[in-house]
């Protein structure tokens, strides 16, 4: 007595067994299961009889569904199909006397138009003024484009003024019957050319006049998707892609195969420990600085291969760090308590040596206008230069470290630098403004998010800090599970929208970490030397670099494998169902 | 009130012919060219001739401008002072505002229509009419402009002010030696001002401001 009759072919449609549904078809039983064909069938969306809420949740209305769809096939041109789906389902986009209005506008009958307006229904005075002047306004310049002045003004002095409102367009117009060089201004000029286009516009804008159960708006179906894959790519928890991957057939969800994490190149040309790498702002070449007194400018070709474009050599000591320009043109790069070299980046030729008498300078940085740079010294101070090496600026620190880190944020208004072993000092120039980062154990290094509202801290307790600077300073997450014990270690921000932090490890790994939540992701194993710096390409989520003390650099990926058998599936899917019907 | 003693005012001797001449220059200044006759004969005293002569002249311009004949009155000020609206644009151009607000008023929009494209909007170029400009060219959307935002410009206050000023206009010009305002007006703005300064610098112990109202009443 209960259950659907076995025997029954499985084409024929399942009734829908939610007991809300009061069906006059049903003859079987209620408690049918709900895939009594092993889930492989599609549960049906639709419903018979006058239900008028479909969908699992009962929360979209049938008739605007339908409506909406009819407005989206409309606006891809697929007008028999609209017409179709309007006759199929007995539900009408528009109301006729909405369709004649609609026809009325675009041919131009702008007295009967208006007469239509008044019949639609329309209980707010208001929405059929505004529309009424539109309408008018449009009769108005249509009439002084064909130079019947005397009529346009008649219109406006008889139909526009008294309908009381927006007076000072109305002045303007008037001003337009006078001068053409006010109508000119007012962007009227170019009516006559473009009519049909002109009065689609004209509808638009009346449509966003109305309320929308009177006339649907322009895209409303692709609203729709597009906030539907926003939520999704909003809530992709590991999301690590560029936009236009996301696909309509299935949620968006990242795995962990868009994190890079395979090693796909290894590059290897130093002769010594690799110390610091970062790749340039556009992503098209990496730098690298080794303890082989040398400086790789490593070019990034399109098919995500690098090869090696420059060999800077000229420092006396080991290179400590490089500094891109903010035009990618010129790197700078400081040896150990030695001097600043300025580079041009593409003849690899060194354009300037800053050097500060005495004095042994640690680290380099540009300031965001491209036109002045910074150094830290030996003796604890801090120098500002142009770029043809004549002092600026230079003041006294508190910290030195073997790197003195130092950051400027991209508006040229913070400078962020190490105060002490265990603080770090945000300075306002402009309102002479200070903030402090106090941390309980030592810093050693930091480095500034893209967006300048964060800083990242690499402690000496082998945690990561993540800091939000933008009012009060405050810790928002910790990062564990790497090591760090003697030598210093670098992290970055990257991935897309920066979403995750990398960084070193004296354990020979890169470790990978969420930012948002901390959680750790991955722990990459290959270098057989500690790891000193990471770098995330900007422009290419799936590309890290790591520096190793056993005097290589790896490039990180994707794995490719797995990206292929993804690609197959999707296209195999297109395949059927590209091109129009039959 | 008055807070001064009224026994020094008693002190000041007035000169009676100099309150002749305060008289005359009114009448004659507001174009009363009967009255001013008649004054002068009663009183005796000699009369400038040219002053009546112009007077009349004067006299018709201020009216067509009151009734808002303003073409009429540009022609006779061009016979009575030729240069002048050449060379005073401003006054030059609220002339002719008032005959194209003449125009509208009358309800005779093409003509209104064509004398604002012939004569006004060359004037438009000029940054400090642009506005006016605006304001006279709204006017041309009201059925009915008595009704409309710019109604002031439709008043006979603002004939009176342009009569008003082309008539010390026509004053300066033809007597360049003498004011453009009658000694009655310069003699009550001379106290009321006086009265003013005084009362901001002893505030509570001087004198209250002038009132000519008050005054009259006294």
């Amino acid at each position: 007595m209960g259950g659907v009759e076995d025997d029954e072919p499985p084409s024929k449609r399942v009734k829908a067994s939610t007991e809300d549904l009061r069906s006059p078809f049903d003859n079987s039983s209620r408690s049918v299961p709900i895939s009594p064909l092993g889930g492989s069938m599609a549960r049906p969306l639709l419903s018979q009889g006058k239900d008028d809420m479909i969908g699992s949740k009962g929360v979209i209305k049938k008739v605007e569904f339908v409506r909406i769809i009819t407005k989206a096939l409309y606006s891809l041109g697929y007008e028999r199909s609209g017409a179709a789906l309007e006759e199929e389902s007995g539900i009408c986009l528009h109301s006729s006397v909405v369709n004649l209005f609609r026809k009325q506008v675009l041919d131009g009958n702008w007295n009967e138009s208006v007469l239509t307006l008044h019949k639609i229904g329309l209980s707010d005075e208001s929405i059929l003024k505004s529309a009424s002047f539109l309408i008018l306004e449009r009769k108005f310049f249509e009439l002084l484009e064909k130079d019947r002045v005397m009529d346009a003004l008649k219109t406006l002095r008889s139909e526009i003024t008294p309908l009381g409102i927006d007076k000072k367009r109305v002045h303007e117009l008037s001003s337009c019957v006078v001068s053409p060089q006010q109508r000119l201004l007012l962007g009227f000029a170019n009516l006559g050319i473009e009519t049909s286009n002109s009065r689609l516009k004209l509808l638009e804008d009346l449509q966003k006049l109305f309320p929308p159960t009177v006339m649907i708006p322009e895209r409303r179906l692709e609203h729709l998707v597009e906030q539907a894959l926003s939520v999704q790519r909003e809530a992709c928890y590991l999301h690590n892609s560029l936009d236009n991957s996301l696909s309509l057939y299935t949620d968006h969800h990242c795995g962990k195969d868009q994190i890079p994490s395979c090693t796909v190149q290894v590059l290897q040309a130093h002769h010594d420990e690799v110390w610091f790498l970062q790749f340039s702002n556009n992503g098209k070449y990496l730098a690298s600085s080794s303890n082989d007194r040398s400086v790789i400018i490593w070019e990034v070709h399109e098919d995500g291969e690098l090869s090696l474009k420059h060999m800077l050599t000229g420092h006396q000591k080991p290179v400590l760090m490089v500094a891109w320009s903010p035009d990618d043109f010129q790197l700078l790069t400081s040896g150990m308590e030695e001097a600043v070299r300025r580079w041009d980046v593409r003849t690899g030729d060194c354009i300037h040596v800053y050097e500060k008498g005495g004095l042994g300078l640690i680290s380099c940085g540009w300031f965001p206008d491209g036109r002045q740079i910074f150094s830290g010294a030996t003796d604890k101070s801090t120098c500002l230069w142009d770029l043809d090496g004549k002092e600026v600026e230079s003041w006294k620190g508190q910290r030195t470290t073997r790197t003195s880190d130092m950051a400027v944020t991209k508006d040229g208004r913070w400078i962020i630098s190490i105060c002490r072993e265990t603080a770090i000092l945000l300075v306002d120039r402009e309102a002479k403004l200070e903030k402090l980062i106090e941390e309980d154990q030592t810093i050693t290094s930091f480095s500034l998010s893209g967006d300048d509202n964060f800083l990242l801290l690499n402690l000496v307790n082998q945690e990561i800090h993540l800091w939000s600077i933008k009012d009060d300073p405050v810790c928002v997450t910790r990062y564990r599970g790497h090591k760090r014990s003697r030598f210093l270690i670098r992290s970055c921000f990257g991935g897309y929208k920066q979403a995750f932090i990398a960084s070193g490890s004296e354990d020979s790994q890169v470790y990978i970490w969420h930012r948002g939540t901390g959680d750790l992701i991955k722990a990459l194993p290959g270098h057989s030397g500690a790891v000193n710096c990471v770098s995330w390409n900007p422009a290419d989520p799936h590309m890290l670099a790591s520096a190793s003390d056993d005097h290589t650099i790896r490039i990180w990926g994707l794995n490719r494998a797995h990206l292929k058998c993804k690609e197959a599936y999707s296209n195999g899917v297109a395949d059927q169902c590209n091109g129009k019907g039959q | 009130m008055m807070d001064l003693d009224p026994r020094q005012y008693e002190h000041v001797i007035v000169n009676d012919s100099d309150v002749r001449n305060i008289v005359l220059s009114y009448l004659v200044h507001n174009c009363f060219n009967e009255t001013a006759e008649t004054f002068l004969a009663c009183t005796g005293m000699k009369q400038p001739v040219d002053y009546l002569v112009d007077m009349d002249k004067r006299k018709s311009i201020f009216h067509f401008v009151l009734d808002g004949n303003a073409l009429k009155a540009i022609e006779l000020t061009e016979q009575l002072a030729p240069n002048l609206l050449e060379d005073d644009k401003d006054l030059h151009f609220d002339l002719l505002s008032l005959h194209f607000i003449d125009l509208v008023c009358s309800r005779k929009c093409t003509e209104a229509l064509e004398f604002a494209q012939t004569e006004l909007t060359p004037l438009g170029k000029l940054h400090k009419y642009v506005e006016k400009l605006e304001d006279l060219m709204a006017l041309l959307a009201y059925e009915e402009p008595e009704k409309s935002p710019m109604f002031h410009l439709l008043s006979s206050d603002y004939r009176q002010n342009i009569a008003d000023c082309l008539n010390r206009a026509i004053l300066v010009s033809a007597y360049p030696n003498l004011p453009s305002y009658s000694s009655m007006e310069r003699l009550i703005r001379q106290a009321t001002v006086v009265r003013q300064f005084l009362h901001q610098e002893l505030s509570k112990d001087g004198p209250p401001t002038f009132s000519l109202k008050a005054f009259l009443k006294n």
